[in-house]
C-alpha cells in the first residue's frame, strides 16, 4: 500500500497549540498552551512529563479525539480532524480495550470491518498480525483468556491492522510488569521497524522513553507545555544490551534532568504565586 | 475435567439432598406418631399421592399461571429494551422515565391487579396478570439495559472514534454488545419475579384457572390436594429460575466470568 510511498510531509505539525477545558468559567484548566511539535516520518517520539503536564491531552489532539482551542494539529500533511477520517493512524491505550464479546482476531478485524475492508482479506491481515506480535495460535481466544501482555499485544496489532503510517500510544505498558514491560517495548521496536511506523508515544518512564526513541519531548506541568526536546542518538537497532550502554545512562540522566528543570522552574513559579 | 467437575456437583449436592430427605422423614414421622389430621397438616406420602392422583390438574393449572408468566416475560423485555433504546437516544427522557422506574420498582404494584380486573378488563380475563408481569418486567429490564447501553468503556469510545465510526456503527458494534451481559442479569433477576407476579396476581381475583386459584379453593377440604397445587408451583418457579441461569451460564462461558452484576 503506502508502505514505500516517500511522504513529503511531517507525520505530526503541531502550530501554536492550545488546550483549555472549561473555557471562560471559574473552572477553567489550561492544560497545554503554546505548543509547537514537528515530528518526521519514521520517527520514534516519547512524550514525557509530570502528571498533569498534558502529554495524554497532546497525543488525543494529534488524534483529533478532542480539538484544540487555539493553534492548528496536522497529521501526514491533513488537518488531524481529515487524518482521524482517514483513518491515518492507529490507536493503543494503557487498557487494551479489547472487546470481551469478540475473539482476538475479530479484535483485530474491527478497524477493517469499519473501513470497509472484505471477509477474506480481513482474515488474511488478522493472521499476518497474529504472526507479527508472536500469538498465531491464540487467534480463536477470547480476550479473557490472555494474560495483560498478551491483551497488549493483540491491542497493537489491532492499532497496526490497517496499514496506518502512524501509531499513537498512551502508555500501553504502564499496566505491565517491568519484565513483560522490557520484552514488550524491544517487540514494539521489531514490529514497528518491520511495518515502517510512526511512532508518538506516552510514559512517564523514562528509562522507556529513552530506549525506544528516536527524540523525548519533555513535558511539564502547570500550565502543560513542551519545555525540552533531547535527541536519542542510539542508532536504530536497539537490544537488551542497549540498556547497559553508557550512552543510554547518559540519556537517562540528560532526560532526568531536563524533568528537574521543568519541575524546579514549576516549583519557583508557584512560591511566586503564593 | 468434566469428570472432577461432576464429581465436585455430587460432592456439593451430597448435604442438601441428605437434608431435604431428613425433613421430610422427620415429617412423616411426626404427623404419623402424633396422629395429626390431614386438614391440619398432611404426611408428605399423602401429598405425594394426592399430586400423583391430580398430576394432569396440576399441569393444567401450571400451564395457565406459567404462560400468564412467560408471556409477560417477554413482553416486559421486549419493551424493556425498545424502551432502553429510546431513552438512551434521548437523555431528556431518561431524566424523566429512570427515578419513575426505581420508584415504581419499590412499590407493590400487583395491588393493582384488581382495578384493571374492575375497570378494564371484566373478570374472566387473563390480561391484568400478563399485563402486571409485563410491567413489573419492564423495569427491571429497561434499568439494566440501557445501564448497559450507556456505561461503555471509555478506552473503547476513543478507539471507535479513532476509527472515524459512525454513532449508528458505536450503537451496533459496542453498545449493543456491552447490554448483552445487562440484560442476561435483567432476565435472572426478572424470571423469578415473573413467576411470583403471576402467582400473586391471582389472589385478586379473575378467572380460577391458575395454580394460586387452586391452592385458595382448595383449603377448604383436605389439605394434602393444597400441598400438590404447592408442588406445581414450586416445580413452576424453579423451571423458569433454572432456565434463567442457564442462559447466564451459556453468557459466561462466552464471555468469561463477569467481573461485577
Amino acid at each position: 500500500m503506502t508502505d514505500t510511498a516517500q511522504p513529503v510531509h511531517p507525520s505530526v505539525d503541531a502550530r501554536g497549540v492550545a488546550m483549555s477545558f472549561n473555557q471562560g468559567t471559574a473552572e477553567q484548566v489550561d492544560a497545554l498552551v503554546d505548543v509547537d511539535l514537528r515530528i518526521e516520518s519514521g520517527a520514534f517520539v516519547s512524550l514525557i512529563g509530570p502528571s498533569g503536564c498534558g502529554k495524554s491531552t497532546l497525543l488525543r489532539l494529534i488524534a483529533n479525539l478532542i480539538e484544540p482551542t487555539a493553534g492548528q494539529v496536522m497529521v501526514n500533511g491533513k488537518d488531524a480532524a481529515q487524518a482521524r477520517l482517514d483513518q491515518d493512524y492507529g490507536m493503543a491505550f494503557q487498557q487494551s480495550g479489547l472487546f470481551d464479546w469478540r475473539t482476538v482476531t475479530k479484535n483485530i478485524e474491527l478497524p477493517l470491518e469499519l473501513k470497509g475492508w472484505g471477509k477474506a482479506e480481513r482474515s488474511a491481515r488478522a493472521a499476518e498480525m497474529l504472526e507479527l506480535v508472536k500469538l498465531a495460535d491464540r487467534g480463536n481466544h477470547m480476550p479473557w483468556q490472555l494474560s495483560g501482555g498478551q491483551q497488549q499485544r493483540i491491542a497493537i496489532a489491532r492499532a497496526l491492522a490497517a496499514h496506518p503510517p502512524l501509531l499513537l500510544m498512551d502508555e500501553p505498558f504502564g499496566a505491565l510488569d517491568e519484565m513483560t514491560r522490557e520484552h514488550m517495548q524491544s517487540e514494539l521496536l521489531d514490529i514497528c521497524a518491520a511495518a515502517n511506523t510512526t511512532v508518538v508515544f506516552v510514559t512517564h518512564s523514562i528509562p522507556e522513553a529513552v530506549y525506544l526513541s528516536t527524540q523525548v519531548v519533555v513535558m511539564s506541568a502547570g500550565p502543560g507545555r513542551i519545555t525540552d526536546v533531547i535527541d536519542v542518538d542510539l542508532g536504530r537497532t536497539r537490544d537488551e544490551d542497549t540498556r547497559e550502554d553508557d550512552g543510554f545512562y547518559k540519556k537517562v540522566t540528560e532526560v532526568r534532568e531536563a524533568l528537574r528543570g521543568g519541575d524546579h522552574e514549576r516549583s519557583t513559579h508557584r512560591s511566586e504565586d503564593r | 475435567m468434566t469428570e472432577s467437575r461432576s464429581r465436585r456437583l455430587g460432592d456439593a449436592l451430597i448435604a442438601p439432598v441428605c437434608f431435604g430427605v431428613g425433613i421430610l422423614a422427620a415429617w412423616e414421622a411426626v404427623v404419623r406418631v402424633t396422629g395429626l389430621k390431614p386438614f391440619v397438616l398432611p404426611a408428605p406420602t399423602a401429598i405425594w399421592t394426592a399430586f400423583t392422583d391430580r398430576f394432569s390438574d396440576v399441569v393444567d393449572k401450571s400451564m395457565v399461571t406459567g404462560a400468564n408468566a412467560l408471556i409477560g416475560l417477554v413482553l416486559g423485555a421486549v419493551f424493556g429494551i425498545a424502551m432502553s433504546f429510546v431513552i438512551v437516544r434521548f437523555r431528556l427522557l431518561e431524566e424523566l422515565v429512570t427515578p419513575l422506574a426505581v420508584a415504581l420498582n419499590a412499590v407493590p404494584i400487583v395491588v393493582i391487579v384488581p382495578v384493571l380486573n374492575n375497570m378494564l378488563f371484566g373478570t374472566t380475563s387473563q390480561v391484568p396478570r400478563r399485563l402486571m408481569v409485563t410491567l413489573i418486567v419492564f423495569f427491571v429490564v429497561l434499568v439494566n439495559v440501557s445501564k448497559g447501553l450507556r456505561q461503555v468503556s471509555p478506552t473503547q469510545l476513543e478507539l471507535m472514534r479513532s476509527y472515524a465510526a459512525s454513532p449508528w456503527e458505536v450503537m451496533k458494534k459496542v453498545r449493543v454488545p456491552n447490554s448483552i451481559g445487562y440484560l442476561v442479569t435483567a432476565l435472572r433477576i426478572a424470571a423469578p419475579l415473573a413467576v411470583i407476579t403471576a402467582f400473586v396476581s391471582e389472589y385478586f381475583g379473575g378467572p380460577q384457572d391458575g395454580l394460586a386459584n387452586a391452592v385458595t379453593n382448595s383449603l377448604n377440604g383436605s389439605k394434602d390436594v393444597t400441598w400438590a397445587y404447592v408442588i406445581g408451583a414450586s416445580t413452576l418457579g424453579l423451571i423458569f429460575y433454572l432456565a434463567s441461569i442457564g442462559v447466564e451460564r451459556v453468557n459466561d462461558a462466552t464471555r468469561g466470568p463477569r467481573q461485577a452484576t
